[in-house]
């Protein structure tokens, strides 16, 4: 079931250094601020900084010289990882380095870091097209992951100069040492000291320019006219008037005839979009497109970062050049996408996009070029064209990617962005069971347990026998705490520091039946998906036969398995043969189970408990400072709660079950009602306009109420009279007989003798018998099917003292009282 | 509320209205109780009502792009599947091609199988895509939790609505688990909501999928007294600016006020003093507009007066009357059998009985072995009386033994109610 994400993570984990090499630092032309998205503080400064144009072209070199050029180095400030940088599909890349003079007499330099292929594919298809990583063009270094702009028409003015530095729109000189600030509307910049009346500081939040202001009041404003006539156009402002394009590079090749081509991925500004440009767009807005198309090195103009909202608040000197893409456009469908963060550790959303994109074409261990030509082929037919030939079912294996691309939103909807959360809002959000914490408080004994035993498990040569058993009741962070122990030890991964592994999650639940566990397994460790025999064949194999492949070949392979006691089946064998491969030797296998019971070994065949049992670690349920430490780390710098109230619930949970998720629930369902309650009722508005709207203890104790009883009393009292009779009577009976079942006819009795010596009309053995049934479907009553008729038995669900509780001071039927 | 009443009443023209305007009210009135949309419309005004408490859980749901689980409960006939049905349509309208509904039912669906189907399904016929009839349990629960993802990305929320949320929670609970633990990722979006009549039914999931569950409960309630009536004059009352003369508009609502009168009240009594649910309430009202007089055109007391005994029917005792005398005294028999208390109760036993009877009162009708049979079987088929279990389906009906399935007083109430028939040997 989730095994495409898991391969996915599995696979990033090898393909570790790939998320340093983003961002290519050029120099920074100038500092800006660029104005943040919605919902935090803006802030649009523009800092000074002495503009130094890129590297100039003194880094020719002569061509065909096979050195490293030193200049390599001043040129790209990578992190020495990246020389060592491992492409997912070769496992031992090989360098070479080529240079080329180009065709068109202009000194150009390349250098291939690394080839992407395997040496065999390479050697094969040298001739027609080579990839590469990272190609050094025009003296400017692109790689497959930057953003670029790109010329709009052959004609286009290239040679014109375009203006690195951008010009006060008063003065027109550039900024120089001096601030300058940008209007959060024209994107103009402009001197603090040019503006009238001059600004000292740059102010917090949204600025406005005079001129905009002006305009949007109705008046017509000219900007004043330039000195030299004709004002230059910076690459930014021509790409916002849709004069230039921008791209993102997907992969980087020479052809055949020696020209370096690239494969760009459209930006789109919204004034291209069907949509148009929509309210809440805000100015420096791109959209990311699924078109492609392979354009010449040549066209490229430079560098420009297009990030996502979260580096886009953090960006500081990355220029002018820089955009804001949260969403992806669909052009043939016309439809708006967010762009997915995959990974939280990633660093940013398009480089995890790019993602499936690599591993579809690469993850299954292309064994020629032609297959992958092949399936990029595929892709881009769904793509552009209907491809009707195989219109393939969405939910089917193959389909999938075909599908999907369909949904999107026509238009993005305006509240998402533009709307402010009010403090109560955030702290639902950050309630959400599915909002990863920042820190997982209170399991940090358990966690170093954890890590001291995979670690131990990998460093150890022959890692015989590693299974560790986990234990606890649901909702105290078992599953959570293991995946964020591996999370910690994937960094120390792409540090060095352990040698790699590969990580497969498998939920007991999720299966269909559980040997389907082995089918999971070996779709995870090899990318093929076969029977779940076949599966089991190989997987013994793998595990059992160390002679076959070569012992370094082989990663140790750690197994999570979530509710093991799923996994159980008549003669246990599934368990067995998972938990017999780590003590083959050169299995190389570490078995994780996690389930809820603490004697689980115990229940099994004595073989499987002795494999399995020795090592066990328990998460004990959570006491109530420890809920509360869980609630206030998530809430924290939000004002929403009162202290107490935040007490009481964590005390309750704890009293009932110690379940995190129970103690989040119901905090984010207090939550819920007090905004429920200041937006419904009028007279609190004026409170909740200032935000002052704190959770109390009563709206706590309403959820707890809510989350913990059962709703029969309030069922009972708004029940019909003649139901109530029937349930006194029930009660009745029970006193009287001392047993807890009885048939319908001494019950029909008991009832009409009430009804007779109460002056009620006794309404007939049937409507009776139907009260019953309607009873018995409300699980008030357990009773047998109405067929029976008098011998039907009945029982009551709840305690009496509940029932008579809710029947006691009933003001329809006052004299039932004294029957109970 | 009047802009309501004409958008749900069928097509009415002013003609028609004109020329029997009593044929046509009493379309409009039916149409009225046939369309819960209007019934229950009544109740969601008031900010404490289910109504608008259901529709801010999935509209907040839907604006800040979180998940949720909601149950309704409540006994049978108190409008929760109408309440959310309003809802919907009011979010549908509110934010277009931002929801898709999944509708599935329990005695459907309850296998994980054909649930998750099911929902694949309804999602490529939702999204236009294409469905697969051959997809594996596996490939059916990548594609909705990768739905799940896709649609979260494009602010689109699912909306599960599982009916008959009990049955879903039998055996592992597979389905439920992987729905749940679907929607525990930030990128998704959907609102899982169960509806149950039974009042237990989150106590029914097993302990992982309750851990996931988020608890929140709707109760729904019959309505009260109040309400009730509120609800009479809401269904009953013709519009006044509506096409139908405005004389007989009058006349109509005039003869209502029988709502006041302490007779109707009575007949409200008893009506609700079984069962005071809405779905009861409606089908009553059903039955009285079909009483209607329609030359008068008006409701009147007597109209109310006779659904109520149509409504309030007792099969058993219709099915003794309909008895012909010897089934009766095979019936007496039984009872007579049942009294001593004789432990093998078969048709022999009680053709030895029905042989005393006769032989002490002498009464004139006696009839013959094989005419008493076919008089039980009679009896079998229309379930007063039954075998007393399912073994020994081989064996012919004569031996096995019987039970008698009404009680007594009913017996003796059925035979007093019959015109000719000698009670005195009972």
């Amino acid at each position: 079931m989730a095994d495409t994400p898991k391969t996915k993570k599995s696979k990033n984990l090898n393909r570790t250094p790939e998320q340093k090499q983003k961002q290519p630092t050029s120099p920074p032309d100038h500092l800006i601020v660029p104005s943040t998205p919605n919902s935090s503080l803006r802030r649009s400064i523009r800092l000074t900084a002495t503009a130094t144009p890129p590297p100039p072209s003194s880094l020719q070199k002569s061509p065909h010289s096979t050195a490293k050029p030193p200049r390599n180095y001043q040129n790209a400030p990578k992190s020495p990882s990246f020389t060592i940088s491992i492409s997912p599909t070769s496992p031992e890349p090989t360098e070479s380095k080529k240079r080329r003079k180009n065709t068109e007499n202009q000194d150009m330099d390349l250098e291939k870091k690394r080839i992407l292929r395997s040496a065999k594919a390479n050697a094969i298809k040298s001739k027609k097209r080579m990839y590469y990583k990272k190609v050094v063009f025009d003296g400017v270094e692109f790689s497959a992951g930057d953003d670029v702009y790109v010329k709009r028409r052959e004609d286009a003015s290239s040679d014109e100069e375009d203006p690195e530095v951008e010009e006060c729109r008063v003065c027109f000189k550039p900024s120089g040492r001096r601030i300058m600030i940008e209007c959060d509307d024209c994107l103009n910049g402009f001197h603090l000291k040019c503006l009238r009346p001059p600004l000292k500081d740059v102010p917090e939040g949204d600025w406005i320019c005079n001129f905009c202001t002006a305009r949007k009041s109705g008046a017509m404003v000219k900007f004043p006219e330039p000195p030299n006539g004709k004002r230059l156009r910076t690459a930014r402002e021509k790409l916002l008037s849709s004069d230039l394009w921008a791209a993102h590079i997907e992969s980087l090749w020479k052809e055949a005839d020696g020209t370096y081509w690239f494969r760009a991925r459209w930006y789109i500004i919204p004034e291209e979009t069907s949509s148009g440009r929509q309210p809440h767009n805000l100015r420096r807005e791109l959209y990311q497109t699924n078109d492609f198309a392979d354009v010449e090195m040549e066209s490229i103009i430079r560098h420009c970062y297009v990030m996502n909202p979260k580096e886009f608040a953090k960006a500081g000197n990355e220029g002018d050049d820089v955009f804001l893409c949260e969403y992806e456009y669909d052009i043939r469908w016309r439809s708006f996408k967010r762009i997915a963060e995959i990974d939280n550790n990633d660093e940013d959303g398009e480089e995890a996009d790019g993602d499936e994109d690599w591993n579809s074409c690469e993850g299954s261990d292309p064994d020629t070029e032609d297959n992958i030509e092949y399936e990029e082929e595929n892709k881009r037919s769904t793509l552009t064209g209907p491809s009707s030939a195989h219109p393939m079912a969405a939910n089917s294996r193959k389909g999938r990617i075909f599908g999907l691309q369909k949904i999107g939103a026509k238009k993005i909807p305006e509240h998402v962005r533009c709307h402010k959360q009010t403090a109560l809002e955030k702290a639902k959000a950050t309630l959400l069971l599915a909002t990863l914490p920042k820190s997982l408080p209170c399991r940090d004994k358990e966690m170093d347990e954890i890590t001291a035993f995979i670690k131990g498990a990998i460093c150890d040569d022959q890692c015989l026998g590693r299974c560790l058993y986990i234990h606890g009741v649901p909702g105290t962070g078992k599953t959570m705490s293991f995946l964020s122990v591996m999370r910690n030890l994937r960094s120390e991964v792409d540090a060095g520091s352990i040698q790699p592994y590969c990580f497969v999650e498998i939920n007991g639940l999720k299966l269909a039946s559980p040997e389907n566990i082995y089918t999971v397994i070996y779709e995870a460790l090899s990318g093929h998906r076969v029977g779940w025999k076949k599966a089991l064949y190989s997987l013994n194999e793998r595990f059992s036969n160390e002679t076959k492949c070569r012992k370094e070949e082989i990663r140790p392979c750690i197994l999570l398995i979530d509710e093991l006691d799923l996994l159980v089946t008549r003669n246990q064998s599934v368990l067995y043969n998972i938990l017999d491969w780590p003590n083959k030797p050169n299995s190389k296998l570490i078995v994780i189970g996690i389930a809820n019971t603490m004697d689980l070994p115990e229940k099994l065949l004595p073989r499987i408990s002795s494999r399995m049992g020795i090592q066990r670690l328990c998460f004990g349920p959570y006491n109530y400072l420890q809920l509360q430490e869980i609630i206030l780390s998530r809430l924290r710098g939000i004002d929403a709660f009162e202290k107490q109230a935040i007490e009481f619930a964590s005390r309750k949970v704890a009293a009932v079950s110690g379940d995190a998720r129970r103690a989040l629930e119901i905090c984010r369902r207090a939550a819920e009602l007090a905004d429920y309650r200041c937006k419904r009722l009028p007279s609190l508005s004026n409170s909740a306009a200032t935000g002052k709207v704190l959770v109390g203890m009563a709206d706590v104790e309403v959820a707890i109420k809510e989350m913990f009883q059962a709703p029969h009393i309030q069922v009972i009292r708004s029940s019909s009279k003649l139901s109530k009779i029937f349930l006194a009577a029930m009660v009745h009976e029970l006193y009287k007989t001392g047993m807890g079942e009885t048939t319908f006819e001494k019950l029909a009795m008991t009832v009409s003798c009430f009804c007779t010596s109460n002056g009620e009309t006794f309404p007939g053995y049937d409507i009776l018998l139907k009260v019953g049934c309607k009873l018995g479907e409300c699980r008030i009553l357990l009773c047998e099917p109405a067929a029976k008729h008098k011998l039907q038995k009945l029982q009551l669900n709840f305690p009496s003292d509940d029932v008579i509780f809710a029947l006691k001071d009933s003001e329809e039927l006052p004299w039932l009282a004294k029957y109970l | 509320m009047s802009a309501a009443t004409v958008s749900s009443s069928p097509k009415i023209t002013e003609k028609m209205a004109r020329e029997s305007p009593a044929e046509q009210a009493q379309v409009l009135v039916k149409s009225r109780i046939c369309n819960p949309n209007f019934i229950f419309s009544i109740f969601s005004n008031p900010p404490d009502s289910n109504y608008s408490k259901l529709k801010y859980i999935i509209s907040s749901s839907l604006t800040e792009a979180c998940n949720n689980s909601v149950l309704l409960l409540g006994p049978r006939g108190c409008g929760k599947v109408a309440i959310l049905e309003l809802v919907l349509e009011d979010l549908l309208e509110e934010y277009p091609d931002m929801i898709s509904v999944i509708k599935l039912n329990g005695l459907l669906h309850c296998d994980h199988n054909c649930a998750l189907k099911e929902i694949s399904r309804q999602l490529c016929q939702e999204h236009q895509l294409l469905f697969s009839k051959m997809a594996s349990f596996d490939d059916n629960a990548q594609f909705m939790v990768s739905m799940l993802r896709e649609c979260g990305l494009a602010h689109k929320t699912i909306i599960f609505v599982l009916d008959e949320f009990d049955l879903f929670a039998q055996g592992k609970q597979l389905f439920l688990y992987s729905l749940l633990d679907a929607m525990q990722s930030v990128t998704s979006q959907a609102v899982v909501i169960g509806i149950s009549c039974r009042l237990d039914a989150d106590q029914l999931l097993e302990k992982r999928v309750r851990s996931r569950f988020s608890h929140r409960k709707l109760l729904f309630l019959p309505p009260s007294r109040e309400d009730t009536e509120r609800l009479l004059e809401h269904i009953l009352l013709l519009p006044t600016n509506s096409s139908f003369p405005h004389e007989y508009v009058t006349a109509f609502n005039v003869k209502l006020l029988i709502f006041a009168d302490y007779k109707f009240k009575e007949i409200v009594d008893t009506l609700s003093y079984s069962d005071s649910t809405v779905n009861h309430l409606q089908r009553f009202l059903f039955s009285t507009v079909s009483h209607m007089d329609l030359k008068s055109g008006l409701l009147s007391l007597e109209n109310f007066k006779a659904a109520l005994s149509t409504i309030q029917r007792q099969p058993k005792l219709e099915v003794l009357k309909d008895c012909s005398i010897l089934e009766l005294y095979i019936l007496v028999c039984m009872k007579r059998l049942e009294a001593k208390e004789q432990e093998l109760r078969n048709f022999n036993a009680i053709m030895k009985e029905y042989k005393s009877i006769h032989d002490t009162f002498q009464t004139s009708n006696y009839y013959a072995r094989n005419v008493c049979l076919r008089a039980f079987e009679h009896l079998l088929q229309r379930e007063l009386i039954s075998f007393e279990d399912n073994r020994g389906h081989g064996q012919s009906a004569e031996f096995r033994p019987v039970k008698l399935l009404i009680s007594r007083p009913e017996l003796y109430q059925g035979l007093k109610s019959y015109p000719s028939c000698p009670v005195s040997s009972f």
